[in-house]
C-alpha cells in the first residue's frame, strides 16, 4: 500500500519543493510508493473543500507530512496545527521551517514597524494601501514550525539537499528510523588548510579567494583566514552528503550558514564574533552582525533591538 | 585583639548603608599572572570588596566571548577579565588574542541591551597584588553605579 504524503508551504520561496523534484532518479522509486494527498504547489486540493463548502480548513489524513516555510500569519498557524493532527510523521523541510530562514530576518523589527515600512512610510507606497480584507493577520514574529507544533524530523538547508529528502522519505517507506542530523560543524568537515591566523583583513565576497582551480581543496587556505566571512564555525555540517565536503566550500565559496546553528541553544552571533576575533580579524568591520550571523536562524534568535 | 575606638568609629562611618547594591562580578584570571596577583593581594591582606567570584583559567586567551556573554546574560552584574601584561604571556600571545576578543565582546554587549562598562579587561602581573585590589575596587564601584544587571532575576 502506498504511503500517503501531505505537503504544505508557508512563508517560503518554493525552493525546497524544487529540491524534491531535484532528487532525480531515486524520485521514481519514491513516487511509486507514495500517494500525494495534499500539496498546494502541484495539485488542486482546496482547503475548504473543492467548492468551498466547508467552514474549517481541512487536510486529508496522511502518513508523512512535510512543512516548508516558517509561520508568519494566523493561517499558517492553523494549517500547522491541522497538519500535526492529520500526519503521523511531521517533517520540517528546509531552513525556513527549521529556524525561520530568510523571512525571519524580519524579526529584528516589530510587526507594526514592518507594516508601517511596507504600507505607509515607503516613498513609493500609496498611503492608504493597507490591506484589510480576506487577509490573515500577521503573527507577532516569524516562528519556526517546531515553535508552534512538535516536529519529528528536521531537514535543514537553503534549499535542503535532494539526498537528505530522498533519504528521509526512503527510510520512512522502509520503516527505518529517520536519519539524524550531523553533530559536527561545517569547519569539522571542511578540508581546507587552517593555520589559526588570518592573512590580511576582511574582504568582500566579490573579491575572488586565492585557490588553484582543479587542485584539491586541501591545498586551499581556509576561506575565513583569507578574510572571507564564512559561517562554518557556527553552522551544522552535513550539507555535503556522502561526499562529506561542505557544498559551498566545494564551489570555493564561504559557508552561508544555511544548515543553522549547532544546537538549539547556540547563539551564532557570539560564536562567530569569537571566531573572527580569535584569528585576528576586526569584528568592528561587520556592518550588521546580528542579521549576518543569524541569516537563517532568526526565529527565536533575532528580536527588535532593546531600547535603553 | 581589640580594635581601638578611633578605628571602630571610622569603620562604622565607612560601612556602606544596608541597602547599597552589592554587585556580583565574575573575574576570569589567568593562572600565571593575575591569579597569582590576586593571591598576593590575599596574602598581603589588602582589602577589596567581596563582589568578585574568581574563575582561574590557564590563559586569558582561552576565554571565548560566549563565556563572558553567558555570564552576563545569566545574571552576573559584571565580568572582569585579567591577564598578563602584553609581552609577558606565558603562552607568548594569549593575552593579545584576549584583547582582540574583548573588542568583539564590547561590541556585542549593546546587542544584548547591556552597558559596555559591565565588562573590563585588565592586565595584572603576579607582583601586582595592590593593583589587583585597586582594579576590583574601581570596577565594583563602576558596576555599582550602573545598578543591577537587567538579566538579574533576584
Amino acid at each position: 500500500m502506498a504511503a500517503r504524503l501531505a505537503e504544505e508551504w508557508f512563508a517560503i520561496c518554493g525552493g525546497c519543493e524544487v529540491t524534491i523534484l531535484d532528487i532525480g532518479e531515486p524520485l521514481l522509486d519514491v513516487l511509486k510508493q507514495v500517494e500525494i494527498v495534499h500539496m498546494p504547489v502541484i495539485m488542486d486540493h482546496k482547503l475548504f473543500g473543492q467548492t468551498g463548502e466547508n467552514a474549517e480548513m481541512e487536510i486529508p489524513a496522511a502518513d508523512v507530512g512535510l512543512i516548508s516555510g516558517g509561520i508568519r500569519n494566523e493561517e499558517h498557524k492553523k494549517l500547522a496545527l491541522e497538519m500535526r493532527k492529520k500526519c503521523k510523521i511531521l517533517i520540517s523541510l528546509g531552513s525556513c521551517a527549521c529556524f525561520g530562514g530568510i523571512p525571519a530576518l524580519a524579526n529584528q523589527f516589530s510587526t507594526q514597524e514592518l507594516v508601517d515600512k511596507v504600507y505607509r512610510d515607503s516613498k513609493s507606497t500609496e498611503k492608504d494601501g493597507l490591506p484589510h480584507e480576506q487577509i490573515p493577520e500577521l503573527t507577532d514574529r516569524v516562528y519556526a514550525v517546531h515553535e508552534v507544533v512538535p516536529v519529528d524530523a528536521y531537514l535543514p538547508g537553503c534549499p535542503t539537499t535532494p539526498d537528505m529528502v530522498a533519504n528521509a522519505l526512503l527510510s520512512i517507506l522502509e520503516g527505518k528510523p529517520l536519519p539524524a542530523l550531523s553533530s559536527k560543524s561545517v569547519c569539522d568537515e571542511c578540508p581546507t588548510k587552517r593555520e589559526k591566523k588570518a592573512v590580511g583583513t576582511l574582504k568582500r565576497r566579490l573579491e575572488a579567494p586565492d585557490f588553484k582551480p582543479g587542485a584539491p581543496l586541501t591545498e586551499m587556505r581556509c576561506l575565513m583566514e583569507q578574510g572571507y566571512l564564512c559561517l562554518g564555525p557556527a553552522t551544522r555540517g552535513g550539507c555535503g552528503g556522502h561526499d562529506g565536503v561542505p557544498r559551498c566550500i566545494r564551489a570555493y565559496m564561504p559557508c552561508e550558514g544555511c544548515f543553522g546553528p549547532l544546537s538549539e541553544k547556540a547563539n551564532p552571533m557570539v560564536d562567530m564574533m569569537g571566531a573572527l576575533s580569535s584569528i585576528g580579524l576586526d569584528p568592528k568591520q561587520i556592518p550588521d552582525r546580528a542579521a549576518t550571523f543569524n541569516r537563517f536562524a532568526g526565529a527565536g534568535r533575532l528580536r527588535p533591538a532593546p531600547r535603553r | 585583639m581589640g580594635i581601638s575606638p578611633v578605628q571602630s568609629v571610622s569603620a562604622v562611618a565607612e560601612a556602606p548603608p544596608a541597602e547599597t547594591f552589592q554587585p556580583l562580578i565574575i573575574a576570569l584570571c589567568c593562572n600565571w599572572c593575575s591569579y597569582a596577583g590576586a593571591d598576593l593581594a590575599g596574602v598581603s591582606r589588602i582589602q577589596y570588596p567581596p563582589s568578585i567570584r574568581m574563575v582561574r583559567v590557564m590563559c586569558s586567551g582561552m576565554v571565548h566571548p560566549n563565556l563572558v556573554i553567558e555570564a552576563l546574560t545569566k545574571g552576573a552584574d559584571g565580568v572582569l577579565m585579567c591577564g598578563c601584561h602584553p609581552g609577558d604571556c606565558h603562552y607568548q600571545e594569549g593575552n593579545l588574542k584576549a584583547e582582540k576578543r574583548a573588542e568583539a565582546i564590547r561590541l556585542m554587549l549593546s546587542d544584548f541591551g547591556l552597558e559596555e562598562e559591565r565588562f573590563r579587561l585588565e592586565w595584572v602581573s603576579a607582583a601586582e597584588g595592590p593593583r589587583f585590589a585597586q582594579v576590583v575596587r574601581d570596577f565594583t564601584e563602576q558596576v555599582q553605579k550602573l545598578g543591577p544587571s537587567p538579566y538579574r532575576t533576584q
